[in-house]
């Protein structure tokens, strides 16, 4: 190469430098563009979701959580459950106001020492002591106690437990018993 | 007179911040999944239990007033034992018990009783569907059962004297008036008869 060749070169050289430094220094000043996510389309699916929940919640005033490997029994029944007390009855326990209260013998059956001449005796105490309460607080509005006590039993509940239940509610004062029961179709 | 350039006037699209309201909804799927029902409910409502002992005297005035139906189902390990006016039905006119043989025996004889449908509800039906039609001011029944009898059957017992097409949901709210269709809908339970 002669040294006007190399003179050439090493210009062409610089002036690429030169360029590629300032597209650079161009590219750092430019603002950072902010990336934007589309809300819109996730928005109408959650709204969609929002009021189908809503819907859901609103149809029954009561909402009934059955316990753990509780089978509710079906029927052909549409009445609406109309409010109450639950009284969660399997032939593991029976719960009231989310406390197990009486814990059944592994044939299903309550412990025969609780029961006397149908009456079951602890549940009969958490019977009277939320029965109390409720009827105390009617008062204080001024209205009537309904005294309803709303069974959600199990479908291979013996009918003696079934029995011996309602007649615990009946002497710790309930006058009005409903069976819930899951709709069938 | 030469027409002045019209401006470019580039509109600038405001985008509504939809984080907050993301976020409420975001909490309130949660809070509504936990509060929601995913089977439909419903209610049968009973009467209390009564216990079998000595039946009360009837009173002069009772006795002039026409005498109602009383219809009594018993659920028994093997079939139904029906009972209306105080006689099981199909036995000798007078006797009050007449035998412990079922009125109705079982639609699967020989089903363990876990099998929920081994009981003829379709008899049962059409049983309390001829009730009907000679009493049609009665809609209560006495349903007893065994003691070992399970609530599904129960439940199934009262569909079946109800009248399995019978919809009283809206008779209940005072909106409609009572279907044809329904027959003894309004279920005493009796206990410590078995």
């Amino acid at each position: 190469m002669t040294p006007e060749q190399h003179a050439l070169h090493e210009a062409a050289m610089k002036a690429f430098l030169d360029k590629k430094k300032y597209k650079a220094a161009v590219r750092r000043q430019k603002d950072d563009e902010e990336a934007n996510l589309g809300m819109t389309s996730l928005m109408d699916i959650v709204s969609i979701l929002v009021i189908y929940l809503l819907k859901s919640y609103a149809s029954d005033p009561v909402v009934i959580n059955p316990t753990a490997g509780q089978k509710i029994p079906f029927s052909a029944a549409d009445a609406s459950i109309q409010d109450g007390m639950p009284v969660f009855v399997t032939v593991r326990g029976i719960t009231f106001q989310d406390q197990k209260v009486v814990t059944m013998t592994s044939e299903g059956e309550v412990d025969p020492s609780m029961v006397q001449n149908h009456l079951i005796g602890p549940l009969f105490d958490a019977f009277s002591e939320e029965a109390d309460k409720a009827k105390q607080m009617a008062e204080n509005r001024g209205i009537e106690w309904e005294g309803r006590l709303i069974l959600v039993g199990d479908q291979s509940l013996k009918f003696s437990t079934l029995i011996d239940v309602l007649f615990t509610a009946g002497r710790a004062e309930f006058k009005e018993y409903t069976f819930c029961v899951i709709r069938k179709g | 007179m030469a027409k002045r350039p019209r401006k470019k006037t580039e509109e600038k699209v405001v985008e509504a911040n939809l984080l907050p309201v993301m976020n409420i909804m975001f909490l309130l799927i949660p809070a509504l999944l936990m509060a929601m029902e995913f089977a439909s409910m419903a209610a049968i409502n009973v009467s209390p239990p009564k216990f079998s002992s000595a039946p009360s005297e009837p009173t002069e005035e009772k006795k002039e007033q026409e005498k109602p139906l009383d219809l009594k189902v018993f659920i028994m390990d093997d079939g139904y034992r029906v009972e209306a006016s105080g006689q099981q039905e199909g036995a000798d006119a007078g006797k009050s018990a007449d035998s412990s043989k079922p009125t109705i025996g079982l639609a699967k004889s020989g089903a363990p009783d876990t099998d929920y449908e081994r009981y003829d509800y379709a008899a049962l039906e059409a049983k309390a569907k001829e009730y009907k039609a000679l009493f049609p001011n009665d809609t209560t029944v006495k349903i007893s059962a065994e003691s070992n009898v399970p609530m599904q059957v129960v439940i199934w017992t009262m569909d079946a004297v109800a009248g399995t097409e019978c919809k009283i949901g809206k008779f209940m709210k005072g909106t409609e008036e009572l279907p044809d269709n329904c027959y003894f809908w309004q279920p005493i339970i009796e206990g410590g008869a078995g």
